[in-house]
């Protein structure tokens, strides 16, 4: 209050005590916030939750498992060569036993090999499926909530699937393409990727008209340059949740699937064919249809749930 | 608002003829024909009679609409008598030209491998079948329907009159069905038969029966109780006579003759178990309701305690249940509570009038609703929780309890509502899993069971039929929450005002 009035009582201050200041061109440019890159803080909040870094460990040492252990075990799901070795069949889980310490199947299989060859198809699969979905989803869903003439002719196509039960269309199409790896990529990825599309369409319709957009269409830039610069970065965080959450569903579809026989063929190894081939032995041998089941459920809990940490820390609120 | 309904039902219909429609034309391209006698037992007992196999499948495939096949004791129909038998000769002359006739028009001749005796069919094309399933969809059945050369006398009409059982009804004579029109005790009280609706005959499962029979009549063994016939005969007997249709007078036997009057003498019999459609409803509705009844509840008590330990636990319990898959959470629940209450693992062991058979796969399936519906209750309550109309109420000094229950809830229920209608209309799909798993004989089987068997029918019809209720259950849906709210509108006003 004090210093207010001295001001105004002194308007002419000594001059002699200032000094003209050179024009810093680097200093002009410096905005005065605190410095923030969104990757960085992605990552110092994902990995600020003990549970997910430990869930992430898992994760990792499964994902390396099932691209390493198949590469090394040798192991062919079709040859079966201890099929004449009765010896071999039926060994219960035993830690003291290296060679087949998950046990082996009717076959003689070691399940310890299969389990991992089935993982590595199985998740092989999801990611390949959510690839697809996810990046012709986005392109697709980015172009169908900016253009409003796309958007009608979209909102159509969309409205004839929509509403097809996803489980039926893949039933049909695995009928008609037949089982196997590709085919059950295809099945699963030619109609999600519209519901993907369609969850970003909403996204980008909401911030088409913000001014900025605006700004820039005036501007002149051109709509693929609007849709990657200004409005694909927002949908960062809206892009992980999609993908966190198809990973483990398509999984679990895999699983599903090939457990009723109209999956993946009997040429490929997945969790799911292993989960069917063994059903009969329930009673039995039951470490032979609790393992591959407990395998899937481990794999898709991980999954979900490392997928849910990076969903929630790609999310720009969450850096506050 | 009239206008936007008629118009959603007309985009359905399309939608669902679209569907079907490229579905149908992909199966009967792309699979191979010979793959339906894969597992037909008819064709396997054929055994090693190459000419036997051969007329056996192109019979089959005109019969499904694959093609046209004319045999050569067809071709030799013009002819009588001994003209006949020379014909019917391997290589015959008069056969010759007639086949030389059909090659012309575009037909594929060919010989049986044994006998010698000449064939030609000629492939149709796959609208040809596309046609036939939507033309047979629907029919009309009237008085001039039954041709029957052995009875020139068949009155041809349509009366009311009263039923075996002394009811009013509307009856026919010359018609498909005696009945078109009764009433009787069970559910929906008032049946029709003026329109047929038919989706095919299945095969090679349930072969030769209709696909809308399959799925909608009983199942299990024929419940015989004692009948009086038009008659007077009283005997024991399983035959429904409100289903019975025409049969061909040179088919009728002494039994029937002794029962009825006239030809109406084909009927279904009662049976002993529900049919696929009701035992799959059966689960499903009681499944969602207990979902329903224990999962908004513990949505809303989350939401009430928002981080609290029970949010906490919650949101685990709900992770989880998402995350794994619903084979192994069923296989497991299945082992646990099997051995916790001591109650049959496998539907079919105590059978459908056994109430312990309904409750693991009940449990199970309602286990696996709860996830999603505590998710979304929690998720809008705490939407709403922040709204205005909550300031105020709290400002009023509301208790937090009555906020939640009345204000908070009737918001955040109507998008849960919304799901409902296609909650319960697709437990007709049923739960292919569980149903599985538990091997229950319901619809959720239906369908990867006719993929296993190259059941091309079938697959057409369901995939029209759950296409066609997941459609519809979501325009439920929608109606159904612009009546709870009347704020929502299906349609933008003139004017923009929304």
């Amino acid at each position: 209050m004090s210093t207010l009035e001295n001001k105004a009582v002194n308007p002419a201050a000594d001059s002699s005590k200032f000094v003209f200041v050179k024009m810093d061109k680097d200093r002009t440019e410096h905005i005065a916030a605190p410095k923030y890159s969104y990757w960085k803080s992605v990552f110092r909040q994902f990995f600020s939750s003990k549970v997910t870094i430990a869930t992430l460990i898992v994760v990792a040492a499964i994902i390396l498992l099932s691209i390493f252990q198949p590469m090394f075990s040798g192991y062919d799901p079709v040859a079966h060569k201890n099929i004449n070795d009765a010896a071999t069949h039926f060994i219960t889980p035993n830690f003291s036993n290296i060679k087949y310490w998950f046990g082996t199947d009717s076959l003689g299989d070691s399940m310890w090999d299969k389990i991992w060859l089935g993982s590595r198809n199985s998740m092989a699969i999801a990611f390949i499926a959510t690839g697809i979905t996810t990046v012709l989803g986005v392109i697709v869903g980015a172009f169908w909530g900016y253009s409003k003439s796309f958007d009608k002719i979209m909102l159509e196509v969309y409205n004839v699937f929509a509403n097809v039960p996803f489980t039926l269309v893949v039933f049909v199409l695995m009928y008609i393409l037949g089982s196997g790896f590709w085919q059950l990529i295809f099945a699963m990825s030619v109609t999600s990727w519209l519901n993907t599309a369609y969850f970003i369409r909403v996204q980008v319709m909401i911030i088409r008209d913000r001014e900025y957009n605006l700004a820039s269409r005036c501007l002149g830039t051109s709509t693929w340059n609007i849709i990657k610069n200004n409005i694909l970065p927002y949908l960062v965080s809206v892009i992980v949740t999609s993908v966190s959450r198809d990973v483990p569903s398509f999984i679990s579809l895999e699983v599903f699937l090939s457990w009723l026989g109209i999956g993946v063929g009997e040429q490929v190894e997945s969790l799911g064919r292993i989960i069917s081939f063994n059903t009969t032995y329930m009673s039995g041998t039951p470490y032979l249809f609790w393992i591959p089941v407990a395998m899937s459920a481990v794999i898709t809990v991980t999954l979900y749930v490392v997928g849910q940490g990076l969903a929630d820390a790609s999310d720009p609120r969450t850096h506050m | 608002m009239r206008k936007y309904i008629w118009g959603r039902i007309l985009r359905s219909i399309i939608s669902i003829f679209l569907v079907t429609t490229i579905a149908m034309i992909m199966i009967y391209t792309q699979i191979p024909r010979e793959k339906i006698f894969k597992n037909d037992s008819t064709y396997t007992k054929l055994g090693g009679d190459a000419d036997a196999k051969t007329e056996y499948k192109y019979t089959k495939w005109e019969k499904l609409g694959y093609l046209d096949f004319v045999e050569q004791k067809d071709m030799c129909a013009v002819y009588t008598g001994s003209e006949y038998n020379a014909c019917m000769e391997v290589d015959s002359d008069a056969v010759k030209t007639i086949v030389q006739d059909y090659v012309n028009k575009g037909y594929t001749s060919a010989v049986y491998t044994k006998n010698g005796l000449a064939y030609v069919y000629k492939d149709k094309p796959v609208l040809n079948i596309v046609w036939n399933f939507y033309h047979n969809m629907f029919q009309l059945d009237n008085p001039g329907r039954v041709t029957d050369p052995d009875n020139p006398n068949l009155e041809r009409k349509v009366y009311a009159g009263k039923d075996y059982a002394g009811n009013f009804a509307i009856m026919c004579s010359g018609c498909d069905h005696k009945y078109l029109l009764y009433f009787d005790g069970s559910f929906p009280w008032i049946h029709q038969n003026f329109i047929m609706f038919s989706l095919g005959t299945s095969y090679p499962t349930y072969d030769g029966q209709l696909i809308t029979d399959v799925i909608g009549t009983g199942q299990g063994t024929d419940v015989m109780t004692q009948k009086t016939f038009e008659t007077g005969q009283t005997s024991k007997s399983a035959l429904l006579l409100h289903s019975c249709t025409y049969k061909q007078t040179s088919t009728l036997d002494r039994l029937d003759k002794n029962k009825f009057n006239d030809n109406y003498a084909y009927c279904s019999s009662q049976k002993s178990d529900p049919s696929m459609i009701s035992q799959s409803m059966l689960f499903g509705t009681l499944a969602l309701l207990i979902a329903y009844v224990l999962s908004i509840p513990a949505g809303m008590s989350m939401a009430s305690h928002k981080g609290q330990l029970r949010d906490k636990i919650g949101t685990v319990y709900i992770n989880f249940m998402i995350a794994v898959p619903s084979l192994a959470f069923i296989f497991l629940a299945r082992v646990l509570f099997s051995s916790l209450f001591a109650l049959p693992d496998k539907f079919s062991i105590l059978g459908a009038h056994d109430v312990r058979s309904y409750v693991l796969p009940i449990i199970t399936l309602a286990l696996l609703d709860t996830s999603s519906i505590m998710l979304w209750t929690r998720r809008y309550m705490i939407d709403q929780s922040s709204a205005d109309y909550v300031k105020f109420a709290r400002a009023k000094g509301l208790s937090q309890r009555e906020i939640f229950t009345h204000h908070i809830m009737r918001n955040a229920i109507i998008p849960i509502a919304q799901s409902l209608p296609s909650n319960i209309i697709l437990t007709i799909c049923g739960a292919v899993i569980t149903e599985t798993v538990f091997a229950i004989p319901g619809t959720g089987k239906l369908l990867p069971d006719a993929i296993k068997a190259y059941n091309n029918q079938m697959i057409v019809a369901l995939t029209l039929i759950f296409t066609a209720l997941s459609i519809f259950s979501v325009l439920l849906g929608d109606l159904l929450i612009t009546w709870l709210d009347p704020r929502i509108q299906l349609v933008d006003k003139e004017g923009g005002a929304v």
